[in-house]
């Protein structure tokens, strides 16, 4: 999940209109204070008093409100329901920051938020872009350790390489730790392998628009769903060929054209084909190409928060795009099993970060940016489209039961 | 001359050997002519950009065809169509100097609509012929330059599953003007297993669209053991699949061609890590029956498909002209029989009324 931490919590001075509950714990807070093991395992210290200080005539200034109106918004829309009845017992706050004398509890909301989205598990979408032969599936099949894209080894007599890009989604859920994800990949056969490949970014496109009108009806409901399902494209892997040389215009029209809807993460493909050096010089050239282009691919440098936000991302903006290696066998290496390739010459170890930067795609994609792929689509691009979609034509009209009922938004 | 003379001489007055007149030193004499007046060779290269036509190239003729090579943008590749660049180069070894043509296409699939990336080299190509074609017909035949393309080498990217569908369109429209010999490029992306699938697919696909690729001919019933094994094996190669490099690297001791990953070192010239020993070989042993190929069935084939068409550059065989004449001479003849018959009709009509 997300690196979320949530602001220090240093509670305003509160006006001290409702003294608390004297001695009452503050309400729907679990003592005692559990660790703070948010989405990577690990407790942490507990809190200097373990045992709860009756707050007595203290105001316990609360700026529980204050905090989960911030959280809500990376969850998704989760925590919304959740946290109202958290903010609920305790006074307002205001002004400056004053020291808390005791323990509340409040830092627990981040395992309360855990264990509801171990409970109700995430989804994610990724879309995987690029021509075919330049391993799609194996890299995804990498990625999450199981067989969720279904390898073409090869288009059969009766399977011709289709004449028109088709969109082909397929789901699976994948649990690790007791998290459940429903990883759904959707794959692109067809593009770029014809002759004429003159606008066949035009049925991606669609898709994905699609997508984010499916979800718009939904939220512009009048009886709305609990949980809208999403499935909005929160990634696109696109898939640059090792030419060694520079990008194709197909590549550049493609990001172009698609940077603007969703997430394009540029991948070169099948890099055991270049040295290291030629894999340097591609790169850079790739990059200044991009940039000529005015291409943004994520991390997008408009959307960075705050500077460590933009130290870290401009640390992996540099190392853009990886070049990796995908591979589902195994092999012994050093009396080791790992995954690679094995040829006359030498083994290539999928996750030695010496051949390959499969391993940093990996931690960049799902160990520290998942969260925030899913945010920058759910705020930034699916609010383009919905505020384009609401300024057109005088703006939508919810579908209710009763099909006479017309609101405008 | 002087060798010859002396083995004349020598046979002639050799004793044991009275029938013997000495025109078995034929070969040797033109073999002599022959070195002194060179070969000459043109070899197209047709491929997407960065499948290594260059760096091959370079490898097989150890030389460096392009010197300042600039690789050009993506925006600067939007403008360009094919473009043909012939590069010349003398290359001498023992005495025996080979003038080689190397024909590049830049520009071959790049852009994003590729229909007709093929007809600037299907023109280049006809070109050559039309323009041997003409000096073959003309008064001084003494110092014709053959320019015609003798091989194609269509490099087949090893990414993909076998042929895409620009491979197959271009090469069935080549495969009846040039001898097409398919080469998998920078092999080293695929592991063994995987270059055996990619080549039996690539040669199922080349059988199902009925492309006509050069084929090796057979080492004749005469030659020695060795040279009929490495015939077999060369056949059962194709398509080559290849690695270049001119850089030299260190390894197990030795300075070697190849190319050094981390994970080891690719040895150009190994057969056990790629075949580009076999395409050397096949190029250097077959350059000859390149050239009579070239020679006796693609040119010829044009040749008479040129000479049936006349002076005209228009697609009309002969035979439809003659159709053509005749219908037209029918027509007139009706025409004169009906003007024929109208004079009849107004002589009488005359008669019957002076008659009256």
């Amino acid at each position: 999940m997300s690196d979320v931490v949530p602001p220090e919590v240093r509670p305003k001075p509160a006006v001290p209109a409702k003294p608390p509950n004297v001695g009452a714990p503050s309400p729907s807070s679990p003592f005692p204070p559990q660790g703070l093991g948010f989405g990577g395992g690990g407790v942490s210290a507990p809190p200097p008093s373990a045992i709860p200080v009756p707050i007595g005539s203290h105001p316990s200034s609360h700026v529980g409100s204050h905090i989960v109106g911030h959280v809500a918004g990376h969850a998704g829309g989760h925590a919304p329901a959740h946290s109202a009845g958290h903010g609920h017992g305790g006074s307002h706050s205001s002004g400056g920051g004053s020291t808390l004398l005791g323990y509340i509890g409040i830092d627990t909301i981040i395992e309360q938020m855990r264990k509801k989205t171990m409970k109700t598990g995430f989804d994610f979408n990724i879309m995987v872009v690029g021509h075919s032969g330049l391993g799609k599936s194996t890299l995804v099949n990498t990625l999450f350790k199981s067989q969720v894209s279904r390898k073409t080894a090869g288009w059969t007599r009766d399977e011709k390489i289709p004449k028109t890009v088709e969109i082909k989604s397929v789901s699976h859920v994948i649990e690790e730790g007791g998290v459940k994800m429903k990883l759904t990949v959707v794959d692109t056969p067809g593009f770029g392998d014809q002759i004429n490949n003159d606008n066949c970014w035009e049925p991606i496109s669609k898709y994905i628009n699609e997508q984010f009108e499916k979800f718009l009806k939904e939220e512009v409901n009048i009886t709305r769903k609990k949980r809208i399902p999403d499935t909005r494209v929160h990634c696109c892997l696109y898939f640059i060929p090792p030419t060694g040389h520079c990008l194709r215009q197909l590549d550049t029209e493609f990001m172009r054209r698609l940077s603007h809807s969703v997430n394009i993460i540029p991948v070169i493909a099948k890099a055991d084909t270049m040295t290291m050096e030629e894999r340097q010089e591609f790169k850079q050239r790739v990059r200044k190409e991009l940039e000529a282009n005015g291409i943004e691919f994520y991390p997008q440098k408009e959307f960075d928060d705050d500077m460590e936000d933009k130290s870290d991302n401009d640390k992996i903006r540099e190392a853009m795009p990886f070049a990796v290696v995908g591979s589902d066998k195994e092999h012994q290496v050093n009396g080791k099993r790992v995954l690679g390739r094995k040829t006359p010459w030498g083994i290539i170890e999928v996750e030695n970060p010496n051949h390959c930067e499969f391993a940093q795609l990996r931690d960049f994609l799902i160990r520290s940016h998942l969260q925030d792929l899913k945010e920058v689509t759910h705020n930034i691009h699916y609010e383009t489209y919905r505020a384009k979609r609401l300024n057109e034509n005088g703006g939508l009209h919810p579908i209710s039961s009763n099909d006479t009922q017309e609101s405008n938004l | 001359m002087s060798q010859a003379d002396k083995m004349k001489q020598g046979q002639l007055t050799n004793p044991e050997t009275p029938g013997y007149v000495g025109f078995a030193n034929l070969p040797n004499q033109v073999h002599r002519k022959s070195v002194k007046k060179g070969f000459e060779f043109t070899l197209m290269v047709v491929g997407e950009s960065g499948l290594g036509k260059s760096t091959l190239i370079n490898s097989l003729f150890l030389t460096d065809l392009y010197p300042e090579r600039v690789i050009p943008g993506a925006a600067e590749k939007i403008e360009r169509t094919v473009q043909i660049e012939a590069s010349t180069v003398e290359i001498e070894e023992r005495g025996v100097k080979l003038r080689l043509t190397v024909v590049d296409t830049p520009g071959y699939g790049d852009a994003i609509n590729s229909q007709d990336c093929f007809s600037t080299i299907i023109s280049y190509i006809d070109d050559q012929f039309e323009r041997y074609l003409h000096d073959e017909s003309g008064l001084n035949r003494r110092h014709i330059v053959d320019n015609r393309v003798h091989c194609c080498f269509y490099f087949i990217s090893p990414l993909g599953h076998g042929l895409k569908p620009l491979d197959v369109q271009f090469m069935k429209a080549i495969h009846n003007k040039v001898n097409v010999v398919p080469v998998i490029a920078k092999a080293d992306t695929l592991t063994l297993r995987e270059r055996e699938r990619l080549k039996r697919r690539i040669l199922d696909e080349i059988d199902e669209h009925g492309i006509k690729i050069y084929h090796l001919p057979d080492a004749e019933s005469d030659e020695d053991e060795d040279f009929k094994e490495q015939t077999r094996i060369l056949k059962a190669s194709i398509p080559f699949a290849v690695v270049g490099s001119n850089q030299q690297i260190e390894a197990k001791g030795k300075k070697v061609r190849g190319r050094l990953y981390p994970w080891g070192v690719v040895e150009v010239e190994n057969p056990e890590h790629n075949d580009f020993l076999k395409l050397r070989t096949m190029l250097i042993t077959h350059m000859q029956d390149l050239q009579e190929v070239t020679q006796d069935l693609h040119y010829e084939n044009f040749r008479s498909e040129r000479l049936k068409r006349g002076g005209r550059k228009g697609p009309e065989p002969e035979e439809m002209d003659k159709d053509m004449i005749l219908q037209e001479k029918e027509a007139e003849l009706r025409r004169m029989q009906e003007m024929i018959a109208k004079m009849q009709a107004q002589m009488q009509n005359r008669e019957g009324d002076g008659d009256v």
